[in-house]
């Protein structure tokens, strides 16, 4: 059962109330903060009450509990099919759990279950050991805090290296790919992982001194006509954007995206897939780039 | 009945999360909700819930509610709160501590002993215990041992039960792969309940082109992979997302298409009733009854095999067989990535160049309409598109037709 208190937020956060009630520290102040950091915004008004006033006898009046143990509770069946059915997707030699214990366990699905139809054939090469063994270096910077030396070859084939804070491991289900995200070094910016030639991991490097880039996003504001449900589909196409939409009159609506001008071009075909549904109307830089292709569209058919 | 922010039936919050996510332009009154005070429930719930992402506008038709996320800036997908708000009973909550308390030393326990010790070592320490039976902890042991966290056997008459041993797993080894599956493998929300019990987990994973939403459909997705797992037909409760009617199908669940462009998934299965292989979208199922074992599931999985040789996406509806098309693509200097574009995003058929400048892509798929959007995508480099089906021409040049006259273009005819 996949929607089971168990899994719950109110569980979890009794659980590290009553480990800390245990353990002979719990105060109302810390219960409140348990609380506030597991479970939801107006939890507060619920779990304390329940726990003093005795309708869940598990906490006595003192903060201290008749549980004799810290609460732990073992995996159920349902997470160890998860688990077992990761093992067999080609990305997992990249994190490399250990499959221990999960000898018996049947898989939840295999990965010939799911057809991904739209996906892109160029996906990164997961059974190569050297873009594993890159992949377990970059991962180890990543988890360790440590600054990276990588050589790699740009979008043109030209051979780069440069020394890097790498920060973030993106993955694009559409791409199948993943791309490094670095600061420090302005040729580096991102690197796509099969790119990599060669990485070695430097020194560590203190986090919050670190300046992530901010990143700069625009608004694209569209018109939409409902027609041949493009409403529906647009919505959900553009829906991983921060979006707001606006009914304007019956069947119009303005939907107002924010995006990165990087992905400027790719968020310029995806527009262009919807045809007349949808009418950039800002910016007029973006306006102008439909412009441009329906006008070498013109031209390509004389 | 007074406000809870734990829901016991997903699916009333399912429709409403969807709207706030997807749609987010609707006032209150246009909710189709029984009541006012259902309307503002379930939205005070979310609030709880995602508060951080969730907006509001004003208008003339008065406050909408909305939820709005860039999916590239977060770690995490916050849907899956929902699934953490589960509600239960008191005892429910009190067994659960009482039960994993008693086994966690390793005790083999009948109930009866169970029954015992929570009122020796628990409930004798209150002025006004909670009273249990002996028939409602065996409840609670059959359905902790069908959840797998304990493990029951025959000692003499007694059925004696003990904790699940999960001490080969290396839970820590796994931290990486709950954090990036838990967003990119299907059913991520088994993931992100995974994390839970690390103190902290990765927040160095990103996730671009990600779609949210697919996390609402979890209960039904595991309904279905439970069914395909053991090769059981299905009945389905499906609902039409446009006139809201629902209908029963019954059918024999085979694969799950997912898209990873259009933020939809389907279900593709072997209708008894229409005797052909359907697609339906996942979101629009309400509701999966698990049936019987169906023997010709081979059969239809070479059927769907098959099948798949010609699929552009998930239409099946030409009547006239395969639709063949040809779309010749102008490649200028340096752009060598529009012949990459093709190769990468080609389903189907295949790539001919004609000569240094000129590649045709050509096709043979069950509905070629359906490849429009994508058609369009190669918009200001198409010298050529035929088709043996008319209306797919007819519609694209309309439509760019229609879109000169929007942007203020068409100074040569279309």
């Amino acid at each position: 059962m996949l929607f089971s208190e168990l899994y719950g937020g109110y569980f979890h956060a009794v659980a590290a109330v009553l480990k800390e009630a245990v353990a002979g520290t719990l105060t109302d102040q810390r219960m409140t903060e348990i609380i506030r950091g597991k479970a939801f915004a107006e939890s507060v008004l619920t779990i304390p009450a329940n726990l003093k006033n005795s309708t869940w006898p598990l906490l006595c009046k003192d903060n201290t509990t008749p549980l004799l143990n810290v609460p732990t509770m073992p995996l159920t069946t349902l997470q160890k099919r998860w688990m077992k059915a990761l093992l067999l997707d080609p990305r997992i030699a990249l994190f490399e759990p250990r499959a221990e214990g999960l000898e018996a366990v049947p898989p939840l699905f295999y990965p010939d279950t799911f057809v991904y139809f739209d996906q892109y054939n160029d996906g990164d090469p997961y059974e190569d050991a050297e873009y594993i063994d890159h992949f377990h270096t970059t991962l180890r910077a990543l988890r360790e805090h440590r600054k990276l030396k990588v050589w790699f070859r740009g979008h043109t084939g030209v051979r780069h290296s440069a020394e890097c804070f790498p920060y973030r491991m993106e993955y694009s289900e559409k791409d199948d790919k993943f791309r490094l995200l670095t600061v420090g070094n302005r040729r580096c910016g991102v690197i796509n992982m099969a790119r990599l030639d060669s990485c070695e991991l430097l020194e560590p490097y203190d986090p919050d001194l670190l300046h992530l880039p901010r990143r700069k996003t625009e608004a694209l504001v569209l018109l939409l006509r409902d027609e041949r449900n493009a409403l529906e589909r647009a919505l959900l196409h553009f829906s991983h954007f921060e979006k707001e939409t606006v009914r304007l009159e019956d069947r119009q609506y303005r939907i107002t995206l924010r995006y990165e001008r990087e992905d400027e071009t790719e968020l310029l075909i995806r527009v262009l897939s919807f045809g007349p549904m949808v009418q950039v109307i800002s910016p007029d830089r973006f306006i102008a780039l439909i412009r441009e292709r329906l006008n070498r569209q013109e031209s390509c058919e004389l | 009945m007074a406000y809870n922010e734990l829901i016991k039936d997903f699916e009333k919050i399912r429709d409403y999360m969807r709207e706030f996510y997807i749609y987010g332009f609707k006032s209150r009154e246009e909710y189709d909700a029984k009541s006012a005070r259902s309307y503002d429930n379930e939205r005070r719930r979310i609030g709880s819930w995602l508060g951080d992402y969730m907006g509001f506008r004003q208008d003339a038709a008065g406050k909408n509610v909305f939820l709005s996320v860039d999916s590239r800036s977060i770690p995490h997908n916050p849907l899956y709160q929902a699934f953490r708000a589960k509600s239960f009973t008191d005892k429910d909550i009190t067994l659960h501590f009482y039960i994993l308390d008693l086994f966690s030393d390793g005790a083999e326990l009948t109930s009866g002993e169970i029954v015992n010790l929570i009122l020796e070592r628990y409930l004798a320490q209150y002025e006004e215990p909670m009273s249990f039976d002996e028939s409602t902890v065996r409840k609670k042991l059959k359905e902790y041992e069908e959840l797998g966290l304990l493990t029951s056997r025959k000692r003499g008459r007694e059925v004696v039960y003990c904790r699940s041993n999960d001490q080969a797993i290396d839970l820590d080894s796994w931290m990486d792969a709950a954090a990036f599956f838990s967003e990119a493998a299907p059913l991520g929300v088994i993931g992100a309940y995974l994390l839970d019990k690390y103190q902290t987990s990765p927040a160095y994973y990103g996730f671009k082109h990600h779609y949210l939403l697919h996390a609402l459909d979890s209960s039904v997705l595991c309904d279905l992979l439970h069914a395909i797992d053991e090769r059981r037909a299905v009945e389905l409760t499906v609902r039409n997302l446009r006139t809201g009617q629902e209908n029963q199908r019954t059918l024999c669940p085979l694969n799950i298409y997912a898209s990873t462009q259009s933020g939809r998934q389907y279900l593709l299965g072997y209708h008894y009733r229409g005797k052909r292989l359907l697609f339906f979208r996942i979101d629009a199922i309400k509701k999966v009854t698990i049936g019987n074992c169906d023997k010709n599931y081979e059969t239809y999985l070479e059927y769907q095999k098959r099948f798949d040789l010609n699929l552009w996406g998930v239409s099946t509806s030409s009547e006239r067989g395969l639709d063949h098309i040809e779309m010749t693509v102008h490649i200028g200097n340096g752009e060598q990535f529009i012949l990459d574009r093709l190769e990468r995003e080609k389903r189907h058929g295949r790539c001919e160049m004609l000569d240094e400048h000129t590649c045709r892509f050509v096709a043979d798929v069950y509905d070629a309409l359906e490849m429009i959007p994508w058609l369009r995508t190669f918009i200001g480099r198409i010298e050529k598109l035929q088709c043996s089906n008319p209306s797919v021409v007819d519609t694209f040049y309309e439509d760019l037709r229609q879109m000169n006259k929007m942007y203020g273009g068409g100074g040569h005819a279309v």
